[in-house]
């Protein structure tokens, strides 16, 4: 793409029209990508590992420089959310929370993390109830171990109280071992479907039975072991090998497989980088992240600083999913005080925290479009608005939030535009918005 | 009037929902006093078989997400090896059960569907599944929506029928998921145009025409990837709220009557996408395949209790779903069916619940049923080596007879193959 287009982006000059989409008939046309520009670069690092940027952030990454800004991200320790206000098991009360803590934490990027584990290594709060604090625990556990690796995680994961209720593990006992657990630990959070076979759930399961949740006098957030209601057959045979097993062999098996960094790997780049990767790709950086021993932090480092990320089949290639939607639109609007909005609007969308669809957690990038989300995601911003006497200036917003790169109808309908009220609608209604 | 419905009959859809527009937009007043013209309308629509759509009749499948139990849905009466795999959870369902007949008896908390039954509207069919059964929710869902056990085909079923069968411009209602924010895998296909309505109560958008104006703009010839994605979402957002506008205010002048009192359960997802459902079927709105779903089912766990809700809420659902079809005239045209990735293994397991299963039981029902026991049950003392219980019909054949001879569609062309019939159907309505 010719770096006239773009230079507008440099320059800082409010000018949108530079930046223009080409019409041609009836064929697809790309988003010229500005991502050979430094500025838009980091824009771009900044819209995926975080909720995106005012012009303070973006002005303060730029100094730093590309390279030094992934290094913040991935080495600064998550930012303490504060304290639930209220019962931390009370539902609407976390909810809120959380989303009120996306909105003001100094550190996104643990936020994003927090929330990619929380889809994947998902609960909801139907089935893992209110009466106790798990889901709490939970979302505090997984910020604190998401950028750790994924042997300690699983360890974690197994055994966290919200989870050994969601799948059942609390229940499971060696003599009538519950499958639940077992099964998903394979499929969906480690090795994927066609990568074991039923066997492997079944001894998976007698290994893993005998936790109980933890009851007051434990002390504990995390379950408890009782031999007497462990697995005390014979050996197991367990993706391969058999002998004695335990949650730790299990973990292991489970790391020893190379479907284990693939699986895991993909979720990740079709989650941060495209939804449609080049399978080498994929095995360039799963077999990284098997040989850094599964260390999340040099994963997510490769992704970031990989030639892929930012080339131009990269740009927009990703839907932002509705959080990230709304959080990005109350960031740019300055207006955490609608983060009641965002509950409200979430579910027409299709996302809730602590509320997934199932236990395969929420799907992806075209999966989040339908006639019914893009219109609640349109209300959501209509909505917004109306909620705001003052809105921050308008008349730089193509150039910050979309890059100044615009399809000729955004263009239009902005050069149209009388007022910023008018032009951070269609800023937020914008499909350019919507995407990442 | 009557030289608009001949006009009609000419036209593609496309054009139908511009006729339904002007309709819509000439007066409130024409709409109120005309309950019959939005119904005409969609009929003639209907009738256009040059168009590909081939008759009115109406399809709701309820996805039974999770894996429902089916030996807790139609519970065998007889059998003393049930008690043998399941001690609790037999011991608490047979002798409620509603009995059937001397063999099977349904879900204690049924009343409603044991009432379709006995006056032969629910057809039962037993031992449904397909070879190699996968255990994994995602992948047998995906077997199901796509009619394809080998697992190489994307697009669903009922997607693939709304495209072989019915004009690929597409009706936006010609098939619709209710209830959800997401097009259900059996409706997902690249040239099908397919309406989600989550609820009635949030569908539209805020600030009306200037809204729909501006984001209509800007959603459409969108550059990039998603560019046809974002195209059809909002077209179909512009046309569903055409087609659900003009058909709610023929919907006005619907009266139930005062004996006729209709009572969705509110407790339930479920209970608000059928109400919802009714109401674009009985307003005309031209609605043809209806997806709902109703969640809850992988009861690994405490099952006895939640699986008698989750009965009681399909139950009071169905019952008041066909009640509404059948006061509104509308009962002879809805086949309603059930569908759930797989059943649960018939030993239980120690939490009081049991694991995933293979076959499983399709419950058909409405008046275009004919009621009764169909295929095969799998015997309970003949378990395959994972501890299953093995398929007699392949969930196929269902398909097959319902494209077949309830939508007029050419089962063949879509799942590729051809079946033995299941021959749950009164007649041929084609």
């Amino acid at each position: 793409m010719s770096a006239l287009r773009l230079l507008s982006l440099e320059r800082k000059i409010p000018s949108v029209r530079s930046a223009v989409v080409p019409k041609t008939e009836g064929k697809t046309v790309e988003w010229p990508s500005p991502l050979a520009q430094q500025t838009a670069r980091i824009a771009h690092l900044l819209r995926r590992a975080t909720f995106g940027a005012g012009p303070d952030e973006l002005e303060a990454a730029l100094k730093l420089g590309y390279g030094r800004v992934v290094d913040q991200l991935v080495e600064t320790p998550p930012g303490e959310p504060p304290a639930v206000p209220g019962n931390s098991a009370d539902i609407g009360a976390l909810q809120q929370w959380w989303v009120d803590h996306m909105l003001a934490t100094p550190t996104p990027f643990a936020e994003r993390m927090t929330l990619f584990w929380h889809g994947h290594f998902t609960s909801d709060y139907r089935k893992v109830g209110t009466g106790q604090p798990y889901l709490y625990w939970q979302n505090l556990t997984w910020r604190k171990m998401a950028l750790s690796n994924l042997a300690s995680l699983l360890m974690q994961v197994t055994i966290d109280p919200g989870m050994m209720r969601y799948l059942d593990l609390a229940t499971s006992t060696g003599k009538s071992p519950n499958e639940n657990y077992s099964r998903e630990l394979l499929e969906l959070f480690t090795m994927g479907a066609g990568s074991f076979g039923e066997g492997d759930v079944r001894a998976a399961a007698s290994a893993l039975a005998g936790w109980r949740l933890p009851v007051a006098a434990d002390n504990s957030r995390v379950g408890i072991f009782e031999q007497r209601r462990a697995y005390s057959g014979g050996p197991l045979t367990f993706l391969g090998k058999t002998g004695r097993l335990d949650l730790k062999s299990v973990i292991d098996g489970i790391l020893a497989s190379d479907a284990t960094a693939t699986f895991l790997v993909t979720k990740v780049v079709h989650h941060f980088v495209s939804p449609a990767p080049q399978a080498s790709y994929i095995r360039r950086l799963a077999d990284e992240f098997r040989t850094g021993k599964y260390d999340f932090k040099t994963l997510m480092r490769s992704v970031f600083l990989s030639p892929e990320f930012i080339n131009s089949q990269s740009y927009r290639s990703l839907i932002k999913s509705p959080i990230e939607y709304m959080i990005s639109a109350l960031k740019a609007l300055k207006a955490p005080q609608l983060s009641g909005l965002v509950l409200e609007a979430g579910e027409q969308m299709g996302q809730m925290v602590f509320d997934p669809p199932d236990v395969a957690g929420w799907p992806n990038n075209d999966a989040w479009i339908s006639s019914s989300t893009v219109m609640a995601r349109i209300n959501f911003a209509v909505s917004a608005l109306s909620q705001l006497r003052n809105l921050p200036p308008a008349g730089d917003l193509a150039r910050l939030q979309l890059d100044g790169v615009l399809s000729p109808v955004t263009t239009r309908l902005l050069d149209q535009a009388g007022d910023d009220r008018t032009r951070w609608t269609i800023v937020l209604m914008a499909p350019e918005f919507n995407l990442k | 009037m009557s030289k608009d419905q001949v006009g009609i009959n000419e036209l593609k859809r496309r054009d139908f929902l511009r006729a339904g527009l002007v309709f819509g937009a000439a007066s409130s007043a024409l709409a109120a006093g005309y309950a019959a013209v939005p119904d005409a309308f969609a009929r003639a629509v209907y009738a256009a078989k040059q168009g590909g759509v081939k008759n009115d009749n109406v399809l709701v499948m309820i996805q039974l997400a999770g894996g429902n139990d089916h030996l807790r849905t139609v519970i065998p009466l007889q059998d003393p090896k049930l008690h043998d795999l399941r001690p609790v959870l037999a011991a608490q369902s047979v002798p409620m059960a509603l009995p059937l007949n001397s063999s099977f008896g349904l879900n204690q908390n049924m009343p409603g569907i044991k009432s379709l039954w006995d006056q032969g509207k629910l057809a039962v069919v037993e031992g449904v599944g397909y070879p190699n059964p996968s255990f994994s929710h995602f992948e047998s869902i995906r077997v199901w929506e796509t009619g394809d056990p080998t697992r190489r085909q994307v697009e669903g079923w009922l997607g693939k029928t709304i495209t072989k069968n019915y004009d690929s411009q597409g009706h936006p209602l010609t098939g619709c998921a209710c209830g959800t924010t997401n097009v259900p895998g059996a409706l997902r296909d690249l040239h099908a145009t397919v309406s989600v309505i989550n609820s009635s109560r949030t569908f539209g958008l805020q600030g009306g025409t200037r809204t729909e104006t501006t984001a209509g703009a800007l959603w459409k010839g969108t550059p990039g990837i998603y560019g046809a994605l974002f195209d059809t979402a909002i077209s179909t957002v512009q046309e569903t709220i055409a087609s659900v506008r003009t058909a709610m205010r023929s919907q006005s002048s619907v009266r139930y009557s005062d004996n006729a009192k209709l009572v969705y359960p509110s407790k339930t997802e479920l209970g608000a996408a059928l109400q919802l459902a009714a109401s674009l079927i009985t307003s005309g709105s031209g609605v043809k395949l209806l997806h709902v779903t109703l969640g809850g089912f992988d009861t690994h766990q405490t099952e006895l209790n939640r699986h008698n809700d989750l009965m009681g809420y399909l139950d009071q659902s169905v019952a008041a779903f066909y009640h509404d079809l059948d006061i509104h005239g509308f009962a002879d045209k809805v086949l309603i069916a059930t569908w759930s990735e797989f059943s649960r293994r018939p030993q239980e397991n120690a939490s009081g619940g049991t694991d995933h299963g293979a076959a499983s039981v399709v419950l058909l029902m409405g008046n275009p049923v004919k009621g009764g026991f169909y295929g095969q049950t799998p015997s309970l003392s003949d378990l395959d080596g994972t501890g299953n219980l093995k398929y007699t019909v392949d969930f196929r054949a269902i398909y097959q007879e319902i494209l077949n001879n309830h939508l007029g569609a050419d089962a063949r062309e879509i799942l590729g193959q051809s079946f033995d019939r299941v021959p749950f159907l009164k007649r041929p309505s084609v």
